[in-house]
């Protein structure tokens, strides 16, 4: 893989197309919807600024919402998410803490600690999204359900592309 | 200032977060059809069911006015066929044979759709072949003039309303008899014109327009409005404006009228017009 910075912008359009032309046209059981391109907000350094963090998360959003022409609904799920990041990573840090030179990985950190991980923001993010989406607490229930079911299989597809992508 | 930079260094974090959030949030309200049409969905709702409610309302409200049209109608149509029925001289009644002298017969109609805003304005009416109507057949309504049939269906019939400019009549004045074209000026729904009047004869304003009978559309005399407005434009006829007396803007039940001998009429016209 490139390394560095030019490998997360490729990382970066990457995972916007993936989204935009694979998962954005699977429609499990109709209304299931995988949003898988919120790994690339989960697998940023641990020592990214915040600021960078913050304006990722919104450039991602953006450019999901731009072609799925929902304007606003990525966006404003995806900078949530890297608002939060740094929050979550703190509630479930390790006890000796993140060490240098590592990054949030299966191969660092295990498996239950990156389930725990993405499943949190995961959730966040389709939480917000699916809410957004329907913009009213009518059926609230069935939302939920559509918000748990979905964040369970975009979380499976996460954790199969950390066995894909990053063998050791 | 320094306060305030080291308070913004303080929370960038949060309020970065704040600033990309709310954009995303204009974003979302200002760009998207689905969440601004679920609004206008609710609005429009809302609103329909108030303009029916209204509408049943003013449906009964209005019912005073409409009975009282009825019963005058009624009246002038008990008035007719008494007139009709017998007449005395002296000591001797004759009677009418109605049925044989019948040269229109009318086919009460209800208007479905109607304009008046346009130069070219039509009127659909809720009869059609099933019930006896044809192109180029009359349509009446108490108060004057309607238009002509131009198409039919089944069910449907399609009239040009007099107020299109594609349509000219043949009207004449009610006290002197002469006949010039009628024809609707192109503004607002009470306005007509009607030229060749020949410029000796006295028009005042007040006078009655009807129609000739002429065209083997309209009955003659028919009431089509009153003079408003004489001018003498230049050469030897006038410039009559004619008032319509028919309410382009409130047009509920209309006749049709067919005129039973039209073809024979007709035909006999056609054989003069080789010539």
């Amino acid at each position: 893989m490139i390394r560095g910075f030019t490998g997360y912008i490729v990382a970066f359009f990457l995972v916007v197309a993936i989204q935009v032309l694979i998962f954005n046209n699977i429609q499990l059981s109709g209304f299931i919807v995988p949003y898988i391109y919120v790994l690339f907000l989960l697998l940023l350094p641990f020592d990214t600024p915040g600021w960078v963090l913050l304006l990722t998360g919104f450039l991602l959003g953006f450019f999901i919402d731009v072609f799925a022409d929902t304007l606003g609904m990525h966006t404003i799920a995806t900078t949530f998410i890297a608002f939060s990041r740094p929050y979550v990573l703190n509630l479930i840090a390790p006890r000796e803490g993140y060490e240098t030179g590592t990054k949030p990985r299966v191969s660092y950190y295990g498996l239950v600690w990156f389930v725990k991980y993405s499943g949190i923001l995961v959730f966040i993010h389709h939480l917000l999204l699916f809410y957004i989406e329907v913009f009213r607490f009518g059926g609230f229930f069935s939302t939920l359900l559509r918000v748990i079911v979905s964040s369970l299989i975009t979380l499976l597809l996460i954790i199969i592309s950390q066995f894909f992508i990053f063998r050791k | 200032m320094r306060e305030l930079l080291r308070f913004l260094i303080k929370y960038h974090f949060i309020l970065l977060f704040l600033i990309l959030e709310i954009t995303g949030i204009v974003f979302l309200v200002q760009n998207n059809t689905y969440q601004k049409a679920q609004f206008v969905t609710i609005t429009h709702s809302l609103a329909g069911r108030c303009a029916q409610k209204f509408a049943i309302v003013r449906d009964y409200l209005s019912l005073y006015q409409e009975n009282r049209q009825l019963t005058e109608e009624n009246n002038n149509l008990y008035n007719m066929v008494k007139s009709l029925v017998s007449i005395n001289y002296g000591d001797q009644v004759y009677g009418i044979d109605t049925v044989s002298r019948l040269k229109y017969v009318y086919i009460g109609s209800r208007v479905l759709n109607n304009s008046a805003n346009k130069q070219f304005n039509y009127i659909t009416l809720d009869k059609g072949k099933k019930d006896g109507i044809m192109p180029d057949m009359a349509v009446v309504c108490n108060e004057g003039i309607v238009g002509v049939v131009k198409e039919v269906s089944d069910n449907f019939s399609s009239v040009i309303s007099f107020l299109n400019r594609n349509l000219k009549l043949s009207a004449k004045l009610k006290k002197t008899g002469h006949f010039g074209s009628l024809e609707w000026t192109g503004t607002g729904h009470t306005k007509a014109s009607l030229k060749d009047i020949p410029h000796n004869i006295n028009v005042k304003k007040g006078d009655t327009v009807v129609t000739s009978g002429y065209s083997a559309m309209f009955p003659e005399g028919y009431m089509i409005g009153v003079v408003s407005d004489v001018e003498l434009k230049g050469g030897n006829y006038y410039d009559i404006r004619v008032l319509l007396s028919t309410d382009f803007k409130n047009l509920r039940n209309v006749q049709v009228v067919k005129n039973i001998y039209r073809e024979e009429q007709l035909g006999l016209e056609n054989k003069n017009g080789n010539d």
